[in-house]
């Protein structure tokens, strides 16, 4: 038992950043190490990453079946007609890629959205239910790489599912429609996605004291950054349309201001619409597109692609009914345009399309308009709640105002004064602890 | 010798509430330092600061010269701390669990795998080192949690109610354990609500109820200090009417304040003095021909002590402490 006995710990003569760095590695090594020992016990885990593979497979070959068999029904009636089209087949393929595309981007979304914050919303609260976290904060571990670490090893094996999907996703390269620069954006949102939500989970893990209402809490924030955040942004849109109507009075001007696309940032489903939108055969689709331009003020109609000019050759402009372009009344005339910036001037993505509208028209959706304000917001949210996370579980660094003072008349290092010398004879008059005690006795009863 | 362990003042307040009123420790090196009070006396929140998990209202504590306030990341590597009630990770084994913190104690892997070894051997668990911790009996879950603040061999351990919910075999093999540690030169800080139970165990004893500090020093010290005399049990030979003159003659005698026969034929004497006092009253007794075969002090007292030193506080400052 030679070992246990030592003057002082290793390490304790080391200070300043050097060792506050080493907490901090040692926290987020050690902490996802102990984690990721009991998520990955035994098969459990891997049983599971091979079932949702199977379910994601099912859902891409159920979509695959689905148009094939739309297709040949559409083409045996082509045949009966007489017409033969040669570019059914064609278009039906880039179809059938785009559509698995947007399937699976949106089943990967909502999986992230509810099992990123799941694995983390309990990683606090239930330290502290199973009141193990006094030992964990004992330790020198840095608070932040503690938090880090829960975070890593929730978020690895989000990731590990996430990453999973990737060959069944490559898929979509066979139909054609899709790029591999389109899959890198999409990965770019799950990725971000499961970064932001996972801290938020830990964050409401961190603030609660039970399990039970974290997770509640975190069902309700994934209900309102999804559905409730659409709601807002629709209800805004209308009641601000009805005031700008007002305001022109008899002019008839046809403006329709937009509610801030910042209400929408942290909704990843406005994100892949916006993916989904862009990588549509002929460059646009119109359910997502319609809503993103709308939410984003893209006025598509007249702007050219974005990435035309970095080497990416522009597809052939798609003619579709020309009713699809112009029907929600976002889309400014470019002359009115000019005269009445709507809604523009509060915004300052908004203002970097603004010069574009003057660029040669051309058809396609604009690229990269609204998914990465969304990647950058969830990844900010992300940062700032995992630092505040780590504030709320150290117990004695929280940021707090100084009460008490250390008496600098203290005494130490000379032994204290026998706090009584009388025994307590009368039951009534109890002996004082100290005469020197600060704390005057009508401090005690309330 | 400078103590390992002081708080000058150290006071905690929820609220209105006042749970650790201005307490002053001194703790020596090499010592097992007693906190004794009932429930609710303020131990734990001591013991909380202490170990960097509150910070206090008022006050300081130093340990080996760092303040609880300011250098609380210096503080926890120079302290072992086994809270009252602490739970257990599930999906770990009982190697996992020590060398989790091992790790994060920093301590480098080709150390680690040796000292949760010495640990496990240590405490008694070496056979349980692939069990599941959720598995072991609340005995072994205590030792585990003993071992778990032993692994960055810290000078000082504080250990809350560490006895608490054991059977008498346990408790006496944490004793053993506790003593085995104290040889190894580490100071121990160890609160009870029981005095008796760390009577033979603690080198010094700090009594606390209501957050404040009622007395503290040895235990003979204390029981000097505030015991105006002894309770003596004596066995007398012979029949009941030669026990009824033995009363009498002790209540003659100027050291007696009070005699009582007991039910079980022995005579229970309150006398005013210290043991010499005591020593000398036996030695007349016997020359008074009173054929005395057992006199002693009564077994209870110190539990009476205890009771006399608490109960002197004042009742409705009682509901308000917090543990």
């Amino acid at each position: 038992m030679s070992t246990t006995i030592a003057p002082l710990p290793s390490g304790s003569g080391r200070r300043g950043p050097a060792r506050a760095l080493r907490a901090f590695a040692t926290g987020i090594s050690a902490v996802s190490v102990k984690e990721l020992r009991g998520r990955m016990r035994g098969r459990r885990a891997f049983v599971i990453v091979t079932i949702y593979l199977l379910l994601l497979s099912a859902f891409a070959f159920g979509i695959y079946a689905y148009l094939r068999q739309q297709a040949t029904i559409e083409a045996e009636s082509m045949f009966r007609d007489g017409v033969v089209n040669g570019t059914a087949e064609l278009a039906l393929s880039a179809d059938i890629g785009h559509a698995i595309f947007s399937g699976l981007l949106l089943v990967l979304t909502l999986m992230v959205l509810v099992l990123a914050p799941a694995f983390t919303t309990g990683a606090i609260s239930l330290e502290r239910e199973k009141q193990t976290i006094d030992l964990l904060v004992t330790t020198p571990l840095s608070t932040l790489g503690m938090v880090i670490g829960k975070l890593v090893s929730a978020l690895s094996y989000v990731f590990l599912l996430i990453l999973a999907s990737v060959p069944l996703m490559a898929i979509v390269f066979v139909f054609g429609g899709v790029g591999p620069e389109d899959l890198l954006r999409a990965y770019a949102v799950l990725f971000a996605t499961a970064f932001g939500m996972g801290a938020m989970g830990l964050f409401i893990s961190a603030l609660t004291r039970r399990t039970q209402t974290a997770t509640v809490i975190t069902l309700i924030v994934v209900l309102a950054i999804t559905l409730g955040s659409a709601a807002v942004h629709e209800f805004w849109t209308v009641l601000s349309t009805e005031t700008a109507k007002a305001q022109a009075g008899f002019i008839p001007v046809k403006r329709t201001d937009r509610a801030p696309v910042a209400i929408l940032w942290l909704n990843p489903f406005v994100g892949d619409m916006d993916l989904i939108c862009t990588t549509a055969p002929g460059g646009y689709d119109r359910d997502t597109c319609d809503y993103v331009a709308s939410v984003t003020g893209t006025p598509f109609f007249s702007t050219p692609r974005s990435d035309c000019s970095d080497g990416r050759p522009c597809e052939q402009p798609a003619f579709g009914d020309a009713g699809g372009f112009a029907k929600r009344g976002f889309a400014v005339e470019p002359a009115l345009a000019a005269e009445f910036p709507v809604g523009r001037g509060d915004e300052p993505v908004a203002d970097d399309v603004a010069p574009q509208q003057q660029a040669l028209p051309s058809f396609g959706f604009p690229r990269d308009t609204f998914w990465p304000q969304s990647a950058i917001a969830f990844v900010v949210v992300g940062i700032v709640l995992t630092l505040l996370s780590a504030q709320l579980v150290a117990p004695t660094r929280r940021l707090r105002l100084r009460r008490g003072t250390v008496p600098d008349g203290a005494a130490w290092g000379t032994p204290a004064s026998p706090p009584t010398s009388d025994p307590p004879t009368v039951p009534g008059g109890p002996p004082r602890a100290s005469a020197d005690a600060p704390e005057p006795t009508d401090e005690v009863t309330p | 010798m400078t103590p390992v362990l002081q708080t000058r003042g150290l006071t905690r307040r929820y609220g209105r509430t006042t749970a650790v009123a201005g307490v002053d420790l001194d703790v020596a090196p090499g010592e097992i330092f007693g906190l004794v009070g009932p429930n609710g006396a303020g131990k734990t929140t001591t013991l909380r600061m202490l170990a960097t998990l509150l910070v206090p209202t008022a006050g300081d504590a130093r340990i080996m010269g760092h303040s609880v306030r300011r250098e609380p990341d210096e503080v926890r590597r120079l302290i072992g701390y086994m809270p009252d009630t602490f739970g257990v990770y599930d999906d770990m084994r009982v190697w996992e669990y020590l060398d989790f913190f091992a790790r994060c104690h920093g301590i480098p892997v080709s150390r680690r795998r040796r000292l949760v070894g010495d640990l496990l051997e240590l405490v008694d668990l070496a056979h349980k080192r692939d069990d599941y911790v959720e598995a072991l009996s609340r005995g072994m879950q205590q030792r585990l949690c003993l071992a778990h603040a032993l692994v960055h061999e810290p000078p000082l351990l504080l250990l809350d109610e560490p006895a608490s919910g054991l059977d008498p075999r346990a408790r006496v093999e944490l004793r053993e354990l506790l003593r085995e540690l104290r040889s190894m030169g580490k100071t121990i800080v160890i609160s009870s609500h029981i005095l008796p139970e760390l009577e033979e165990l603690c080198t010094a004893v700090a009594i606390i109820d209501h957050g404040r500090l009622l007395a503290s020093g040895r235990v003979d010290e204390i029981q000097g200090r505030f015991r105006r005399g002894t309770v003596a049990r004596a066995s007398v030979l012979g029949d009941a009417e030669a026990l009824a003159a033995a009363a009498r003659w002790f209540a003659e005698q100027p050291e007696a304040t009070g005699v009582e026969i007991l039910p079980d034929g022995r005579l229970e004497l309150a006398l005013r003095g210290d043991d010499d006092a005591a020593a000398a009253l036996l030695a007349r007794a016997v020359g008074a021909g009173l054929r005395v075969a057992a006199f002693a002090p009564a077994a209870s007292d110190l539990e009476e002590l205890f009771l006399q030193i608490t109960e002197a506080a004042p009742p409705d400052a009682r509901e308000e402490a917090v543990a």
